[in-house]
C-alpha cells in the first residue's frame, strides 16, 4: 500500500492539530467554507452518498443513506455523534478525539448542515476526560472563529454543539441507549421501530454517527466522492483506522485502506508477532466478533470479506492471539465483560450472559464438566438473535468460534481439570 | 396506550395456518388472541406500551430471518406467523430456562402459586428437566416497598410491568429499576416508600410472586378461593371488582375489568378497605342507650323500640330521614318508599355532606368522554383524592392524549399531570362561569383582554370540553351548564361529570332520596319535604321528634358541624343504622348494625349514571340486616309490611317501573330537575382577621369503615392544616408543629403544614377526619372562618 496516504491520522505525532492555526494550515475548514459558500445541504448529502462512505462505528451502514432517511415534516432534527467508544479492543476514536478535534468539529457541522440540524450532541465516553477537555477547548476556539454557532461563515446557517460525558456503560454506545442516556433516562436500548431517523432524541428525527465516520466527511467534500470511492474495495471504500492489540510487536492505531489482508496488517503495520510465535486466533472486529484463524490471514479487512468468514469488520479492532494464548481464558475475559455490561432488559442477554460467564469461568478454573461443554455448544441458539439489541448477539460469537476451532482445548480443561497450556508451563518450570 | 393506531383498514394475516382479517397495525399477540391462540407473555400487558423485554413471545414470521417478538410486531398484509414451530419452541424453552436459572423455585410457599405465569408457562413450554448445577444467585427478599407491598427480588423476572404501570398509567414514576444486568432490582426512586394510591395493581399485573400485597400475603391459595362479582363502593366511580372469599371470609379483592368504568384498575382504598369487617369495631348487633350506657339488643328488639317512636313522630309530622347515598339503589328506593308511604313525609335527604346534587341537570358525560377530551375543566372536585380511577383517565388524557387540564379553585393542589391553575376565590365560581358564558357567547371580537377573556379563548380553541364538578354548589352548576350550553351551541362537544361525595349519591338521587323528587327524578306529590339542613335546624330548634339516619354520618360530614351536633344531641329520638360506631351513631338512642357491600346484593349507580349489579360474597353476622330489610321490618312493625319489600328483586322491579315514567337521560336537550337545596350563605366576611377554611379531601379520610380498617390504617393521614408561609410566620406556626383552629362549632388541634400553594389568608384543613372534624370550623357554605393559634411542636416518642 505504498501509494496510500493516511487521511485522518496524517500529521499525527508531528503536528499539533489541536491548534486551530495548525489545523487550518493543513487545509482545515476548507470543506466547511466550500459547503457554506457553494453547496446546498442536498449537495453535501449527495457527495457523501456518492463516496459510498459506510459507518465506522460497527454496523457499516451507508452514511449518505442514513442522512437521507429523515422524514421531511418540519420537526426539529438532531445530530448525535457517538463518541462512546467502548468495544473491547477498540481505541481509535479515543486517539482521534484527542489529536484531531477540529477535523471532528468540521465533520459535525457539515453533517448537521447536510441534515439541517440546529443542535449537535456529542456523547463522549466518560473515561475520555482528556479527550473531552481537548474537544471542549477546540469547540470554544472554533466557535470564536465562526465555524460553529450563529450564522456560520455568513451563510445564515447556525448550529450549536453540546458535549456530554457518558457515565461508563458500554451499552450507551448503542445508539438508542445513547439517546435515552442523553435524555437523562436509564441507558438502555429502545424497542425499534420507531428508528432514530423517525423518533430519536426527544422523539425527533435524529442521525447518530460515529466519530471516525464524521471525520471523513470534510475530506470527501474537499477531495470529492470519487477520490474516496477509489480507495479500497468498491463496496467498502475508504480508509479505516484499525486498532491493533494483542500479541504483536507494535500494537497501536493504524490507518489503512480497507481491503488489505489481515496478514498485511499484522506484518506490514503492527510489526509482526514476537519471534517464534504463530497466530492462533484473531478477532478482526472487536470483542463482539467471531475469531478467524491462522488459515484465514489472507482475508481482506473490509465489510464483505470478513462477513464471508462469518465474522465482521465491526469497529475495526484487531486483537491478535498467538499460540501462547488460552482460548478459554480469552473467552472468560470477554464473557465477564458482556455479563457486566448487559443492561438487564432482555432475558437471554441478562440471564444467559451471566450463565455463560459462570460456565466458562468454571472451565477456566478447572471445575467445568462435560455438561458445561454441551450447554455452551448449543446455548447460542437461544441467546443469539433473541434480544432487543445487538449486545446479546455479542455474547457468543467469539466463544462459539474458538470452541468450534479448538474443541480439544476446551475438553482438556475438563479432563485435565485446568488449562493445558498453564499446566505445561508449570511442569516445564 | 398500546392500542393499534386507529385505522379502519384491515389486513389478512395467517397464524398457524388459520387466516383472519384484523385491523392493520394490530399487534401479532392480539391477532393471535382473536384465534384463541395463546402466545406466552410476561412483559407484555394490553394496557401498557409494548416493551419487548422478556422475549418469551418470540414467534416465527415468514420472510423474516430472525424470530420476532409478537408483543411489539404489528401485522401487515399477507403476514404468515408460526407460533409453535420447533424454532419457536426452542426459543421459549431457552427463555424459560434463563428465567428459572436464579429463580428460587419456592412455589410451595409463594402466594402466586396457582396463578403464576412462570409456573404455568414452564409447565406448558418449559424444559422438562433442569440443567442447572450451580448455586442460585441471591437477591434481597421481603423488601418492604411501602405500606401495601412486599417485594421478593429473587422471584422477580424483571418484566417491568410494575415500573411501567407506575410510569405510564399512574404517571407517578416512583418505581424504578435499579442497578444493571443480572443484578437489576426493582426499587423506589430515592429509596423512599412506594405510597401510590394504585400500588395494589402492581401485585395483580406482576406475572410472578415478586410483588405481594401485605393484605393477602400468606392468607390463601388461589384454588381455595370463591369468586363473587361485585362493585367497589368506596367512591362514586363504581369500579368493577371481584371479591375472593375463603371459608366465608373476604381474602382479597381483584380487578374485574370494565373498560368503560375502571379500565381494569383499582385504587388501594377500594382494593384494601374490607378488613374493618373483621375488626372489633364492626357493629355485629343492634344496641340501645339505656341509663347512659349502650346495651346490645336483638334486631327484633331494636325494631320494636324504634317503630313506635317513628310512628308517633310521623303522626305529628315531626319526623325526618337522612341517608341513602351509601345504600344500594334498591335500599335507597325502599328507604324513600318507607319515608313517603309509611311515615307519610317527604322529609328525606341523602345529602349528609357538602354535596348538594349528584346528577348533572344537562350535558351528563360518561367517564369515557375524558379519553378524547381536549380540555378538562376541574373545579371544586379533586379527583386524585375523591375518584382515583377516574383520575387515571385524566392522567392518560393529559399525558398521552394531549388534553389540557384546567383547575379552577381557591388553591393549587398538586396534580400528577400538568395543569393550568386558575385561581378563583371560593363561592364565586358561578360568577366566573357566567362571565365566561357571556364572553364565549359574544365571540372573539368582544372578548377583549384580561383573565376571563384568556380562559374563554382557551375554551373556544378547544374541541371537546369536559367539566368535573363536586356538586356542592347548585348556583355554580347552573352557571356551568349555561357555559356548556353556549359552547355546545358553538359546536363543541361538552359534558359534565359530578363526583359524588358518597358511592351511591347518584343512585340515591335517582331513587328519590331527596325532599322534592321521587324515583326517576319525578316531582313529588304534595309539598317538598325538608332538606338535611332544614331537618337539622328543626331538630336543633326542638321541632323534630324523631330522626332516622341510615348509612350516613352527618356529624362528621355535614358542612355545618355546629348545627349537626346540636341537632343530634337535641332530637328526642335518634335511630342510626351503620356498619361501625360513627360519631353520629354515638348520639343514637337505637343503633342498627347494617350489612356491608359484601353481605348484600343489588345495584349501585356510579357518578355517570351507570347502574351496575353486585352480588353478595359473604354472609352477614346474625343480627346484622341490610338497610332494605331494616325499613321493611320497621314497616311490618307499623303494620304496613305490604308497602316496603325487603327483596332486592322486587325493589329493583318497582324502581325500574317508577323510573319508566322519567328516565335519567344523557341527551343534551333534556333537563333533569335538581334536588331542592337551600341557598347557602355567601362565605363569611373576610375582614375578621381569621382564616378562610377550605376543607380538602384525602383518599383515606372518612369516619366509616376506613377509619377502623387495619388494612388501610398505615395509609391514613394524621389530620393537618396547611398555611401559606407568610401566614405561618405571622401566627408562629412551623411545618411539623401543631396548631389549634377555632371556628363557629369549636376547636380542633391538628398538625401544621406550610406550603406555597395555599393563598394568603386561607387554611386548608384535611376533611372528614373523626379525630379532628373540620366541620367544626365550617358553615353551611362548605367553607368557614377560623382563628389559628400555634399549639407547639408535636413530640414523637424516640425510636
Amino acid at each position: 500500500m505504498a501509494d496510500f496516504e493516511p487521511v485522518l491520522t496524517k500529521g499525527f505525532g508531528s503536528l499539533d492539530l489541536t491548534d486551530l492555526a495548525v489545523y487550518r494550515k493543513t487545509g482545515g475548514f476548507e470543506a466547511l467554507t466550500k459547503a457554506m459558500r457553494d453547496m446546498t445541504p442536498e449537495a453535501v448529502v449527495n457527495e457523501v452518498s456518492a463516496s459510498n462512505l459506510r459507518g465506522r462505528g460497527g454496523a457499516g451502514f451507508p452514511t449518505g443513506k442514513k442522512w437521507s432517511f429523515l422524514p421531511k415534516d418540519g420537526r426539529p432534527r438532531y445530530l448525535v455523534c457517538n463518541s462512546d467508544e467502548a468495544e473491547p479492543g477498540t481505541f481509535k476514536d479515543h486517539m482521534l478525539l484527542e489529536n484531531a478535534p477540529f477535523n471532528l468539529i468540521e465533520g459535525l457541522v457539515l453533517a448537521a448542515y447536510a441534515i439541517n440540524a440546529k443542535r449537535i450532541f456529542i456523547y463522549i465516553r466518560g473515561e475520555f476526560l482528556q479527550g473531552y477537555r481537548i474537544f471542549s477547548k477546540a469547540l470554544a476556539d472554533a466557535r470564536a472563529a465562526g465555524f460553529v454557532g450563529h450564522d456560520i461563515l455568513g451563510s445564515g446557517y447556525s448550529v450549536e454543539i453540546v458535549a456530554h460525558r457518558g457515565a461508563g456503560a458500554y451499552i450507551c454506545g448503542e445508539e438508542t441507549a445513547q439517546l435515552n442516556s442523553l435524555e437523562g433516562k436509564r441507558g438502555e436500548p429502545r424497542l425499534k421501530p420507531p428508528f432514530p431517523a423517525n423518533a430519536g432524541l426527544y422523539g425527533m428525527p435524529t442521525v447518530v454517527n460515529n466519530v471516525e465516520t464524521l471525520m471523513y466527511v470534510p475530506h470527501i467534500i474537499t477531495r470529492g466522492a470519487q477520490w474516496f470511492a477509489s480507495i479500497g474495495p468498491e463496496k467498502s471504500p475508504g480508509p479505516k483506522v484499525i486498532s491493533v492489540s494483542g500479541h504483536v510487536v507494535k500494537p497501536g492505531n493504524y490507518e489503512i485502506p480497507l481491503g488489505i489482508t489481515v496478514r498485511e496488517l499484522i506484518d506490514g503495520y503492527a510489526g509482526g508477532l514476537r519471534p517464534g510465535r504463530t497466530v492462533k486466533a484473531v478477532q478482526p472486529g472487536g470483542g463482539s466478533s467471531a475469531a478467524i484463524f491462522a488459515e484465514d490471514l489472507d482475508c481482506g479487512i473490509d465489510f464483505e470479506s470478513l462477513a464471508a468468514k462469518k465474522t465482521m469488520l465491526g469497529s475495526g479492532a484487531v486483537v491478535v492471539m498467538d499460540d501462547t494464548a488460552c482460548m478459554v481464558r480469552s473467552a472468560v475475559t470477554l464473557n465477564r465483560f458482556y455479563e457486566h455490561e448487559s443492561c438487564g432488559q432482555c432475558t437471554p442477554c441478562r440471564e444467559g450472559g451471566q450463565w455463560v460467564h459462570r460456565m466458562v469461568a468454571r472451565l477456566e478454573a478447572g471445575e467445568g464438566s462435560e455438561q458445561d461443554l454441551r450447554i455452551l455448544g448449543t446455548i447460542n441458539r437461544t441467546i443469539t438473535g433473541t434480544n432487543l439489541c445487538a449486545l446479546g448477539d455479542s455474547i457468543m460469537p467469539f466463544l462459539q468460534s474458538v470452541m468450534t476451532r479448538f474443541p480439544d482445548e476446551f475438553k482438556a480443561h475438563v479432563t485435565q481439570a485446568g488449562c493445558p497450556l498453564r499446566l505445561r508451563k508449570e511442569s516445564a518450570a | 396506550m398500546s392500542a393499534a393506531p386507529t385505522n379502519t383498514r384491515t389486513v389478512n394475516v395467517t397464524i398457524d395456518g388459520h387466516t383472519l382479517s384484523v385491523p392493520e397495525g394490530m399487534l401479532v399477540v392480539e391477532a393471535a388472541k382473536r384465534l384463541g391462540t395463546q402466545i406466552p407473555v410476561y412483559c407484555y400487558h394490553p394496557k401498557l406500551d409494548p416493551a419487548g423485554l422478556c422475549r418469551i413471545c418470540l414467534v416465527e414470521i415468514e420472510k423474516m430471518p430472525k424470530l420476532q417478538i409478537a408483543c411489539a410486531t404489528r401485522v401487515s398484509e399477507g403476514m404468515v406467523v408460526h407460533t409453535s414451530s420447533a424454532k419457536v419452541a426452542e426459543a421459549r424453552k431457552g427463555v424459560l430456562e434463563f428465567l428459572l436459572l436464579n429463580h428460587p423455585l419456592d412455589c410451595p410457599i409463594c402466594d402466586k402459586g396457582g396463578e403464576c405465569d412462570l409456573q404455568d408457562f414452564t409447565m406448558s413450554y418449559g424444559p422438562g428437566e433442569s440443567r442447572l448445577t450451580e448455586p442460585k444467585l441471591h437477591k434481597p427478599k421481603m423488601v418492604d416497598l411501602g405500606p401495601t407491598i412486599v417485594l421478593d427480588e429473587e422471584r422477580c423476572i424483571l418484566c417491568r410491568r410494575c415500573t411501567r404501570f407506575d410510569d405510564e398509567i399512574a404517571q407517578e414514576r416512583n418505581l424504578i429499576v435499579d442497578d444493571r444486568g443480572f443484578g437489576s432490582l426493582i426499587a423506589t426512586r430515592h429509596g423512599g416508600e412506594y405510597t401510590s394510591y394504585f400500588s395494589g395493581n402492581t401485585t395483580e399485573i406482576c406475572p410472578v410472586g415478586a410483588l405481594t400485597s401485605k393484605a393477602y400475603r400468606f392468607r390463601s391459595r388461589p384454588w381455595d378461593l370463591g369468586h363473587t362479582d361485585s362493585i367497589c363502593t368506596q367512591c362514586s366511580v363504581g369500579c368493577n371488582f371481584r371479591i375472593d372469599t375463603r371459608f366465608g371470609r373476604i381474602m382479597r379483592t381483584f380487578t374485574r375489568e370494565n373498560t368503560a368504568v375502571d379500565d381494569g384498575w383499582l385504587c388501594d382504598r377500594g382494593r384494601y378497605t374490607f378488613n374493618y369487617l373483621y375488626s372489633p369495631h364492626r357493629l355485629r348487633t343492634p344496641s340501645v342507650k339505656r341509663d347512659g350506657a349502650r346495651v346490645d339488643v336483638t334486631f327484633a328488639e331494636a325494631v320494636a323500640l324504634t317503630a313506635p317512636r317513628l310512628a308517633d313522630a310521623a303522626k305529628a309530622g315531626r319526623v325526618g330521614v337522612i341517608g341513602g347515598g351509601r345504600l344500594s339503589d334498591e335500599e335507597a328506593y325502599a328507604l324513600q318508599r318507607f319515608t313517603r308511604d309509611v311515615l307519610g313525609t317527604n322529609n328525606i335527604d341523602y345529602r349528609a355532606h357538602l354535596q348538594k346534587f349528584a346528577t348533572p341537570s344537562r350535558f351528563g358525560a360518561h367517564l369515557t368522554d375524558l379519553d378524547d377530551a381536549s380540555l378538562i375543566l376541574m373545579f371544586g372536585a379533586l379527583t386524585p383524592e375523591q375518584a382515583p380511577i377516574l383520575d387515571l383517565r385524566i392522567r392518560r388524557a393529559v399525558a398521552r392524549g394531549h388534553a389540557k387540564l384546567m383547575y379552577v379553585g381557591p388553591y393549587r393542589p398538586e396534580l400528577p399531570v400538568e395543569a393550568r391553575y386558575v385561581d378563583y376565590p371560593p363561592g364565586e365560581i358561578a360568577d366566573l362561569m357566567n362571565q365566561l358564558a357571556d364572553v364565549v357567547h359574544h365571540g372573539k371580537e368582544e372578548t377583549g383582554e384580561g383573565f376571563v377573556a384568556e380562559i374563554a379563548q382557551e375554551l373556544a380553541s378547544s374541541e371537546k370540553i369536559i367539566a368535573i364538578h363536586h356538586g356542592r354548589d347548585p348556583r355554580g352548576a347552573e352557571a356551568l351548564e349555561r357555559l356548556m350550553e353556549t359552547l355546545h351551541r358553538f359546536d363543541h362537544p361538552v359534558g359534565i361529570l359530578v363526583v359524588g361525595a358518597t358511592s351511591n349519591a347518584r343512585g340515591a338521587e335517582a331513587a328519590g332520596c331527596v325532599p322534592n323528587l321521587g324515583p326517576g327524578y319525578s316531582p313529588v306529590s304534595g309539598a317538598p319535604g325538608m332538606t338535611t339542613n332544614q331537618m337539622l335546624a328543626a331538630a336543633a330548634a326542638g321541632k323534630l321528634d324523631a330522626l332516622l339516619v341510615i348509612g350516613a354520618n352527618p356529624a362528621l360530614t355535614f358542612s355545618d358541624g355546629d348545627l349537626v351536633r346540636r341537632a343530634l344531641a337535641k332530637v328526642p329520638f335518634l335511630a342510626v343504622a351503620d356498619q361501625v360506631m360513627t360519631e353520629t351513631a354515638s348520639y343514637a338512642d337505637v343503633v342498627f348494625a347494617s350489612a356491608s357491600f359484601a353481605e348484600k346484593r343489588g345495584h349501585v349507580t356510579n357518578l355517570e349514571g351507570r347502574r351496575q349489579p353486585f352480588a353478595a360474597a359473604i354472609d352477614s353476622p346474625i343480627e346484622v340486616r341490610d338497610d332494605a330489610q331494616l325499613v321493611a321490618a320497621l314497616a311490618v312493625a307499623l303494620e304496613r309490611g305490604d308497602v316496603v319489600s325487603a327483596d332486592p328483586d322486587v325493589l329493583y322491579a318497582q324502581l325500574r317501573a317508577a323510573e319508566a315514567v322519567s328516565q335519567p337521560s344523557h341527551a343534551t336537550d333534556a333537563s333533569l330537575p335538581r334536588p331542592l337545596a337551600d341557598t347557602p350563605p355567601a362565605p363569611a366576611d373576610t375582614h375578621d382577621g381569621a382564616f378562610t377554611v377550605i376543607p380538602i379531601p384525602h383518599l383515606y379520610a372518612g369516619g366509616g369503615g376506613v377509619a377502623f380498617d387495619p388494612g388501610t390504617a398505615a395509609m391514613r393521614p394524621s389530620p393537618y392544616a396547611t398555611f401559606h408561609p407568610d401566614d405561618a410566620a405571622r401566627i408562629g406556626v412551623i411545618e411539623g408543629g401543631r396548631v389549634t383552629l377555632t371556628g363557629k362549632g369549636g376547636s380542633i388541634e391538628v398538625d401544621a403544614r406550610v406550603a406555597l400553594n395555599v393563598p394568603r389568608g386561607f387554611v386548608l384543613v384535611l376533611a372528614d377526619m373523626p379525630e379532628a372534624p373540620e366541620n367544626r370550623l365550617l358553615d353551611e357554605s362548605g367553607f368557614g372562618r377560623a382563628t389559628a393559634v400555634s399549639a407547639g411542636v408535636k413530640v414523637r416518642a424516640a425510636g
